[in-house]
């Protein structure tokens, strides 16, 4: 009988509804969002009150998800606006980029184009 | 379906040691050849919501498919997760089958599959998802595996 | 939380944890089962995790002395209610975080006062209502989190006083109807989600104001109609209404949206679609329509000269522009299949075309330059239709054809000129194609259906051969030995042998070269099924 070991609540990470040996968090407790956390050639779900840098929070019905920004993007408010870039880019009604529009500069502490 | 024979061959291993052969079924049309280094990715990796990181090497994606019975969310066909695992660049997906005995079916009309599909389960599931537990990096080959035609006995 | 070196544990509140980042204070004190708010915080404060304690409430003094506050996270507690004057004199906030919490309802006779908050999370409370003034302290906010509370109308009022928003989700409510103007103040307003709501009817002039608009999310809705008052989004970008319960999609639709991207309107019960609905949508790069079984005619897409997908499966086309691929220069995907379309244009001016579905539909031929000049074409399928007749050539120019699916037409004989490169081929349900094809005429097979199980027989499927379990496991076979050295030439590793993330920047080089070339051709032939035709 194959080894499985599928927890519910019980000796699973802290904010798991199920999980498993090998893929760690299935589901998680009402509210909190499902990360996909890479460690080496593993890949394991632990459940969390907010995304991680790097991911933004979708919430569904059935589901909560932690998705990846876009790429330059430390944290955003979905796949295609972002709130704080990457270093060496600079952020300007969501969008992340290498230069300001005219009448803006960019602000490294910031990241951001300014006035 | 046709059968496939899985090598693997673990990057901290002494030389002179020899590959770990074990074997699974194609599925569909998906039998093939294929070459990789073979990493974990969670079932709900492969939902269209969520994006995989891109893979810097050649990669084989191997997933556990966990039993229907304990709810994780499906998301999508198990056919449509395999075609997703191999747009983004995995050479090849192996399922660990043990607990999902419906796996097999959900796949049987895969002939549109560009790339290798393979089912594992029981000791040959273990012995795979025991290295991706232990992180120990391997490379994997996959080929179809020859088998001799099952003639009736003739008196 | 960012990196820095630990804190002289006068300043750093037990039990919490502490970094410094020059002078200012990183404090986490999440998950610690905290019921009050550490009284002994540092001024020097700029960072404060409190998520996924006990707090049922807030002392109104808990953070008077934290002028340096940039972060403040709450969420994940069982807060019901935070006056006013908990969030006094926090002038350098910037990130207030209160999602999964109790909210009912926002303070309005004394508002949070944080004239420099620029992202508010309230997202899985219990929010019903937000009164007009709970926003007036919160002039510079751009992006709020309403989702997953229980609001059951757009709180415009409140709404008007945040003139610098750019980005708000009010998704996962319980909203029925957006009334006119709801918007009226948010001309920057880039993002809005709205999916997962009871939206059913929409006013005509509910976006006015909503200049910078580029993504609008009505996904999981009961809209009855086209949502017509997108047509004064001018930006709009990205536009989702899939699972909705419109059935029609009207002429023009999108003429008020040139900048649109992509469309999502999948489940929904569309029947009719007005033939200049998609026109002059010059950056559209996928559209998808399936199962609108009133389109008959194919769409007009003049102007929309992007698209690089198109599906339009089950829709009752009898057949297809002739200048098609002058209007979709740029299309790599065609997906036709369950329609009703007899004979097929040319479509040698698609050269970026990589995949053909035209199963089921009433096919008869395929002529000459059907598929000339589509060099990038990898998969066509033609299944279940009633080809009798392929051209010679019909093939000849597809380089990189790998898939040919030709399952139950009426062929009597295949063209082989240009199928070289193909991998899987399916010939099954063909019944008048009884020749046999030799091994050179697919050098590259992997996976073949035949008509005929004595088809099989040129590939070998007639001799035994050994299976991989009986090889001898015992000693190192050369083919293994060689596998071992490829795969650590391949992928070299570190010396230093513990495991280490860098081993994924080695570049690696692969040929082609298989251990062994194996095909799988069916029906197997058996005793009942012999390798010479019964009929020679």
């Amino acid at each position: 009988q194959h080894k499985q070991n599928v927890g519910v609540s019980t000796g699973c990470q802290s904010g798991c509804q199920t999980c498993s040996v090998y893929n760690g968090c299935l589901t998680c407790k009402p509210k909190l969002f499902i990360h996909l956390e890479r460690d080496g050639m593993r890949q394991i779900g632990v459940c969390l009150a907010s995304c991680p840098n790097g991911f933004y929070g979708m919430r569904s019905p059935d589901r909560n998800d932690c998705i990846k920004c876009g790429s330059e993007c430390d944290t955003c408010f979905n796949k295609n606006f972002c709130l704080r870039c990457r270093a060496g880019s600079y952020l300007h009604k969501g969008k992340c980029q290498e230069s300001c529009p005219e009448g803006l500069v960019p602000s490294d502490t910031k990241r951001e184009c300014v006035p | 379906a046709p059968r496939a024979v899985i090598k693997v061959t673990l990057l901290r291993q002494e030389p002179t040691s020899k590959p770990i052969t074990l074997e699974g079924v194609f599925v569909g049309g998906s039998a093939g050849y294929a070459e990789g280094k073979l990493m974990q990715s969670h079932p709900l990796s492969l939902c269209n919501t969520s994006e995989d990181e891109r893979q810097d090497s050649i990669f084989i994606t191997i997933v556990k498919l966990e039993s229907p019975g304990n709810k994780v969310p499906q998301c999508q066909p198990l056919l449509d997760k395999a075609r997703l695992a191999l747009q983004r660049g995995a050479e090849a997906i192996i399922f660990d089958v043990s607990d999902d005995a419906t796996a097999a079916h959900q796949l049987r009309e895969a002939f549109s599959l560009p790339k290798p599909v393979v089912l594992v389960e029981g000791a040959n599931a273990e012995e795979l998802m025991g290295l991706v537990n232990k992180n120990e990096e391997a490379i994997v080959h996959i080929d179809i595996m020859m088998e001799s035609p099952k003639w009736p006995p003739y008196d | 939380e960012q990196e820095g070196v630990s804190v002289p544990d006068n300043q750093c509140p037990l039990p919490c944890q502490c970094d410094e980042d020059g002078i200012l204070l990183l404090v986490d004190c999440s998950e610690l089962g905290l019921s009050t708010v550490p009284s002994n915080l540092s001024p020097l404060t700029s960072y404060l995790d409190l998520s996924m304690n006990n707090l049922t409430e807030i002392q109104p003094n808990a953070f008077h002395n934290l002028h340096f506050l940039g972060e403040l996270r709450l969420s994940g507690n069982h807060l019901r209610h935070i006056p006013g004057a908990v969030f006094q004199d926090l002038y350098n906030l910037q990130v207030l975080m209160l999602q999964n919490n109790q909210l009912e309802r926002l303070p309005s006779e004394d508002p949070w006062d944080l004239p420099n908050l620029l992202s508010l999370r309230l997202d899985a409370n219990l929010i019903s209502d937000v009164p007009e003034r709970a926003f007036l302290g919160m002039r510079s906010l751009r992006h709020l989190w309403l989702d997953d509370n229980v609001l059951t109308d757009i709180p415009v009022a409140a709404l008007n006083n945040l003139g610098s928003l750019q980005a708000m989700t009010l998704a996962l409510n319980r909203i029925t109807h957006i009334p006119d103007y709801a918007f009226r103040n948010l001309s920057n307003l880039v993002v809005l989600h709205l999916h997962n709501n009871l939206i059913r009817t929409l006013g005509q002039n509910c976006f006015e104001g909503l200049h910078s608009l580029e993504t609008l999310e009505l996904n999981y809705n009961d809209l009855q109609e086209f949502p017509v008052a997108i047509r004064m989004l001018a930006k709009l970008q990205e536009l989702g209404f899939h699972n909705n319960n419109i059935k029609g999609i009207p002429e023009r639709a999108f003429e008020g949206n040139p900048l649109l991207q992509t469309i999502h309107f999948y489940e929904n019960p569309i029947q009719f679609v007005g033939r200049s609905a998609f026109q002059f949508l010059p950056k559209l790069h996928t559209l998808s329509l399936n199962g609108a079984t009133e389109i008959r005619d194919f769409p007009d897409l003049t102007g929309t000269t992007s698209l690089e997908i198109l599906s339009l499966t089950r829709a009752g086309l009898s057949g297809l522009p002739q200048n098609l691929c002058l209007q979709l220069p740029n299309l790599r995907v065609l997906e036709l299949s369950h329609n009703l379309i007899k004979e097929l244009p040319s479509f040698r001016h698609c050269s970026s075309l990589q995949e053909i579905g035209l199963q089921h539909n009433l096919i008869r031929q395929i002529e000459r330059n059907t598929f000339q000049q589509l060099t990038s074409l990898r998969s066509l399928d033609l299944s279940w239709n009633r080809i009798e007749l392929i051209h010679p050539d019909a093939f000849s120019s597809l380089q990189s054809l790998v898939k040919l699916d030709l399952t139950d037409n009426w062929l009597s004989q295949l063209p082989l000129a240009g199928l070289n490169s193909l991998t899987h081929l399916k010939l099954k349900g063909n019944m008048d194609l009884s020749s046999s094809f030799r091994e050179e005429d697919f050098p590259s097979i992997r996976v073949i259906e035949m008509p005929y199980a004595y088809q099989c027989c040129v590939y070998g499927a007639c001799n035994s051969y050994k299976s991989a379990s009986q090889w001898e496991m015992e000693h190192l076979t050369d083919e293994e030995e060689d596998l071992q050295k490829r795969a650590l030439a391949l992928f070299p590793i570190h010396a230093d042998n513990n495991y280490d993330t860098d081993l994924e920047e080695f570049q690696l080089e692969i040929e082609e070269s298989k251990l062994q070339t194996s095909i799988q051709c069916s029906p197997v032939p058996g005793p009942f099924k012999p390798c010479d035709s019964l009929f020679d």
